[in-house]
């Protein structure tokens, strides 16, 4: 359990410092207005190396983080990221990722998923969130935006010791 | 008995991890925005609604594509018409900067008051919205510096003054300000020529255009493309007067009993840096 929540706490720092550079300096690259989601990749990373529980516990508590800076409201993207930690994490030790194509396809995948989830929840709660219009081309915009910043943060997340060994996990 | 659920917790630890963490993000979500749909009728109608939006949406993407060479002959005939405009547009533009100085100078010389609100925080852009689901502009002012709710916001951009938002939630040394361009940001507007009024909301995206929605029908042959859109003054939000943008399009359905202007918001919101949070609400 040491070494999980090391690796829950690496995350989350990693996951915040990302939420900050989004909601702060990676505007000024922005495509259309839209920006990288570093914090998803950081968490997809997480699941496929650490497995579910620490990418949920890990992508929960980024959540709450996201959701004090963001208008969302709170528990919007708490669910989000678990979601996606729980589910990434299903694959972790069954894909074989290498060091460029598995990153751009699942980091596809995953934005993909992040639009469902989030269309759902607005829909659901009746949020007035962009997230309604996140199919009509910002959804793919902010895929290739991840998809090309995926290689190279797998590669730079890759030299930590900490997300080194899979974890053994129970059912 | 405890020692059955102990085991079950720790053969099951990942799901049971998880069940827990969802029912605490639903609990937040319920409490933080006060109003779940939990009707099994909406819920099912939302749900198929969600699908049947990206079908429709998949095929009509088809259906655009096939018909865009005939649209591409009609767009060159429009980007000519629309040049023109724009280049009449610009004119009107430039007469109203220069009728706004002279208003200015004028009321100077009559000695009337000053239509400003009494008290202008000023305040810098630190952070926006770090994903592209919801839409906020965070400033470097909170309560401590005056800053309440609902307080309007504008900024200067080439010489004219735009509305930016309202504050939505103070901290002590910043606050978040809902953009025009958020689809919950209504405000009450007005034609500044025509006077013909309508509720002003944004569409989500930084640099997309407001809709304009409600203007009566009766108004369209008084419009005209370039026509300024200020905050009307109604509701007590924002005070009267603050430009929103300017006409872009006008759109007149047959089936609709109002028009729908889209507006072309005075604030470019890509190089927002500073803005001046008004500090008395409502009208002045």
């Amino acid at each position: 359990m040491g070494r999980d929540l090391k690796a829950i706490v690496a995350a989350f720092f990693i996951m915040a410092a990302c939420v900050v550079l989004q909601s702060t300096i990676l505007g000024k690259v922005a495509i259309l207005g839209v920006r990288p989601d570093l914090a998803l990749v950081v968490l997809m990373f997480v699941a496929l190396r650490r497995g579910s529980m620490t990418a949920q516990v890990s992508g929960f508590a980024a959540g709450i983080v996201e959701d004090l800076v963001s208008a969302s409201p709170v528990g919007f993207h708490m669910l989000l990221r678990t979601l996606i930690g729980f589910l990434y994490g299903i694959f972790s030790g069954n894909v074989f990722v290498d060091p460029l194509l598995m990153p751009i396809v699942l980091t596809i995948v995953a934005t993909i998923l992040k639009g469902v989830i989030s269309g759902l929840v607005s829909l659901l709660f009746g949020l007035q969130s962009s997230g309604f219009m996140y199919f009509a081309g910002r959804l793919w915009i902010e895929a290739g935006y991840n998809a090309l910043a995926a290689p190279f943060l797998f590669a730079l997340l890759n030299l930590l010791k900490v997300f080194r060994q899979a974890e053994k996990e129970g059912s | 008995m405890p020692g059955q659920f102990d085991g079950f917790v720790g053969r099951h630890r990942r799901g049971v991890t998880l069940a827990i963490l969802i029912a605490v993000s639903l609990l937040c979500l319920v409490i933080s925005n006060r109003a779940v749909i939990l009707r099994p009728k909406e819920i099912g109608l939302s749900v198929a609604g969600f699908f049947q939006k990206g079908v429709t949406g998949f095929f009509r993407w088809f259906g655009d594509t096939a018909g865009s060479i005939r649209q591409l002959r009609l767009a060159r005939e429009e980007l000519a018409r629309a040049r023109e405009r724009l280049a009449d547009a610009d004119r009107t533009a430039r007469e109203a900067v220069d009728l706004r100085r002279e208003n200015a100078m004028l009321r100077e010389l009559l000695g009337l008051a000053q239509v400003l609100p009494a008290q202008r925080i000023s305040a810098g852009v630190i952070a926006k919205e770090h994903d592209n689901l919801f839409s906020v502009i965070t400033i470097n002012k909170g309560s401590r510096h005056g800053v309440l709710p609902d307080m309007p916001v504008v900024a200067f951009q080439d010489d004219l003054e735009g509305l930016v938002g309202r504050v939505i939630r103070v901290g002590l040394g910043t606050s978040q300000v809902l953009p025009l361009y958020d689809p919950e940001c209504l405000v009450s507007a007005r034609l500044d020529v025509s006077r013909f009024e309508g509720l002003a909301s944004g569409q989500g995206a930084e640099r997309s255009t407001l809709l304009m929605r409600y203007v009566k029908k009766i108004a369209t042959d008084r419009i005209e493309y370039g026509d300024l859109v200020v905050s009307a003054g109604l509701g007590g939000l924002y005070p009267p007067g603050i430009n929103l943008g300017r006409v872009r399009d006008i759109r007149a359905e047959t089936y609709e009993t109002s028009l729908t202007l889209e507006i072309e918001p005075i604030i470019d919101f890509d190089r927002l840096e500073y803005v001046f949070v008004l500090g008395v609400t409502g009208a002045p």
